[in-house]
């Protein structure tokens, strides 16, 4: 399976599920509008015809119905994907993700096996505060559940593919921005290899090395970040950037091994600031080098508000290019 | 009672006030999946006899035309839409999330969530023993949510006045109703709850507005929980932008020519010799021009300042 020249990400989505279901006759899909019209963003395309309505299933809106089925599918052996369209509607299905999905292999003393994937759109784009969330710092807190977010199109086959082929329940969150993207003009990650790879789930990268601080960060924070860095170079500032990729396993070693060397630390997030991943890395920092390990700390995140519909209230909460270099250059000042 | 002639010229208004915010979409003024409601105006130009003003209305996510019928004002009402400061919620809520406490109304942009607010509502009107009534909304594919049991089976066990319209476009996004509902369809899942219950013709505004005075007053006496399903077609995307690959150019030209609340309302006034044509047609260009002039002054609005982004999430600011 090759990808036309010009294909966006969406794309590439819809062509990794495509090869993980024909790998595995087990794997099936399950959402609101996946079958029939291809996906919401086309993340879905061709997987009807191809596979039918009992694999590629169009489901009405019930996603605590339908979630909940997908506990008793893997029960029974199938290894279902499920589509929740945005992460805010985690919300009406959270009882049996939280309860069942996170926990059935726990509470069944590892006899039990969850492969289930939920796939979910997160991230701003103009809208508002019901459809504009990442989340993924809420989920990371319930043990049980795997969360990757992936920055680029190499990373959103390789990890697709592994949160398929996993025999625990992993939430990737794509990001909503970026669906529609061609795969060529992304910063990272354009090179797609033909055949079917993995990339494994809970190993940061480290995007762009530098010298002066250490930027960890996840999704399209990492091309936020990277523009940064660009910004910082030239007034003679190096960012070590990290890419991220999972929240849960996070890889803290990788981040901590780079602070060791740049002495500082900000973590740029798309989520709301408080309880979540950047106080989480920031913790496990400290821990592992000690109070006097690092020089200075900072975390740029949602502020802990609602993400706002308005253009000029949106740029003020999402971290932009400008927030990061102004951040970083505190930081190293 | 509101004449034909003025639900004609309601609906008129509402069509061309959401011309005037699908501009903001193709000329990049507003982001995100702005939700039209139009061919679905007879439902909510149906709706202004029976409702009043301390009636409380919880609408869904294509809200807008819900908005005008309960009598929200039109400038905040746009300017919230456009995003501006002077919006209903000073641009924080945008086009998806309206709030107008003034007028009893409010929006969510999660499907089947509409229900238990409205049932809220409907059981504090009883605790404060008015015989105020609640409306909550939601499309046909939010009759597949479990909060629309729940609702209705709270409503009916505690005989709340409550309304829950169900506007049936036939569609949730791509999904046809008639592949994921279960028959005897949505009106039928009444006897369930031992609740009012009925069908309705939403194209045709006087159908609809007999259909919905029944199911008010029914809820208003005390006798409990009404369901009124309203069938009617979305012709728009499901949102601006949507390429709507789930429908033909042929059924579209089929909604356009015989599923208009619009065009079969105009038929009948001409039939019963109660406008002709030329006055139909001002009131459209009243109408459009109406809509326009609001739209400028809306765009003439300034922006909302970033600095406010960070107010109004707790009722004092923070210490
Ligand atoms: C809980 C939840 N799931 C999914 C969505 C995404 N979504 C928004 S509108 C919609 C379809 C709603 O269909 P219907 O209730 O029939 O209303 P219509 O759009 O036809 O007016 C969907 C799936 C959502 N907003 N909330």
């Amino acid at each position: 399976m090759t990808l036309r020249a010009n294909a966006n990400l969406s794309e590439l989505i819809a062509q990794t599920m495509e090869m993980e279901m024909e790998r595995d006759p087990r794997t099936l899909l399950i959402g609101e509008d996946v079958g029939y019209s291809g996906g919401t963003f086309g993340a879905s395309r061709r997987l009807f015809r191809r596979f039918g309505e009992w694999r590629v299933r169009d489901t009405p809106i019930s996603e605590m119905g339908f979630t909940g089925m997908a506990v008793g599918l893997a029960m029974s052996g199938w290894r279902p994907i499920v589509e929740i369209m945005f992460t805010d509607f985690f919300g009406v299905c959270l009882e049996q993700i939280y309860n069942a999905v996170a926990k059935n292999r726990y509470m069944s003393g590892g006899r039990v096996a969850m492969p289930i994937t939920i796939r979910a759109a997160g991230g701003a784009i103009g809208v508002a505060a019901q459809h504009s969330q990442t989340l993924w710092g809420m989920l990371a807190h319930l043990p049980g559940l795997k969360v990757v977010a992936p920055s680029n199109p190499y990373d959103y086959r390789g990890m697709l593919a592994a949160a398929i082929e996993d025999d625990d329940p992993v939430v990737v969150i794509e990001h909503k921005g970026v669906y529609l993207e061609k795969i060529s003009d992304f910063a990272l990650g354009t090179t797609i290899p033909e055949g079917r790879y993995t990339v494994p789930i809970g190993q940061a990268a480290v995007v762009r090395p530098g010298g002066d601080l250490t930027i960890a960060t996840l999704s399209t924070m990492v091309e936020r970040s990277l523009a940064a860095a660009g910004i910082l170079a030239a007034e003679g500032i190096e960012a070590e950037i990290v890419d991220l990729r999972s929240v849960v396993p996070l890889d803290h070693e990788t981040v901590v091994a780079s602070v060791a060397r740049t002495g500082r630390l900000l973590v740029v997030d798309e989520d709301y600031q408080s309880f979540g991943l950047s106080g989480e890395l920031v913790s496990r920092t400290v821990e592992a080098l000690g109070p006097s390990g690092v020089r200075g700390l900072r975390r740029l995140a949602e502020p802990d508000v609602p993400i706002p519909a308005a253009k000029s209230l949106e740029d003020e909460v999402i971290p932009s290019v400008a927030a990061i270099a102004r951040v970083a250059r505190e930081l190293v000042a | 009672m509101t004449s034909l002639l003025d639900r004609y010229r309601l609906m008129a208004r509402m069509r061309a006030f959401e011309d005037a915010c699908a501009e903001g979409i193709r000329s990049g003024e507003l982001r995100g999946e702005l939700h039209l409601a139009q061919g679905q105006e007879g439902i909510a130009a149906g709706m202004v006899d029976a409702l009043r003003p301390d009636d409380w209305m919880v609408s869904n996510h294509r809200p807008h035309l819900h908005a005008i019928a309960k009598g929200v004002p039109l400038f905040p009402l746009m300017a919230e839409i456009y995003e501006k400061a002077v919006g209903l919620a000073g641009g924080k809520g945008g086009h998806l999330h309206l709030f107008d406490p003034d007028h009893r109304f409010s929006t969510t942009g999660i499907v089947g969530s509409s229900l238990p607010v409205a049932l809220g509502h409907a059981y504090a009107a009883r605790l404060q023993e008015t015989d105020d009534v609640a409306i909550g909304i939601t499309g046909d594919g939010g009759t597949n949510t479990g909060q629309f049991h729940e609702t209705l089976n709270m409503a009916a066990i505690w005989s709340l006045p409550l309304v829950v319209l169900v506007e049936n476009n036939e569609y949730a996004i791509s999904v046809p109703a008639s592949e994921v509902i279960a028959p005897p369809g949505i009106a039928g899942r009444a006897a369930a709850y031992g609740a009012w219950g009925r069908r309705v013709n939403g194209i045709d505004v006087e159908a609809f507005a007999a259909a919905f005075d029944e199911a008010v007053a029914h809820a208003r006496s005390g006798a409990g929980p009404a369901l009124l399903e309203a069938t009617c077609h979305r012709f728009r995307g499901h949102y601006e932008g949507d390429p709507d690959v789930y429908r033909s150019p042929a059924a579209h030209a089929e909604m356009a020519a015989t599923g208009d609340p619009i065009l079969i309302a105009r038929a009948r006034l001409l039939e019963r010799a109660e406008a002709d044509e030329s006055s139909l047609d001002r009131i459209l260009r009243e109408a459009t021009i109406e809509m326009a002039d609001l739209l400028e002054s809306v765009r003439a609005a300034p922006a909302p300042d970033p600095a406010n982004a960070l107010t109004d999430v707790f009722a004092r600011a923070e210490p």
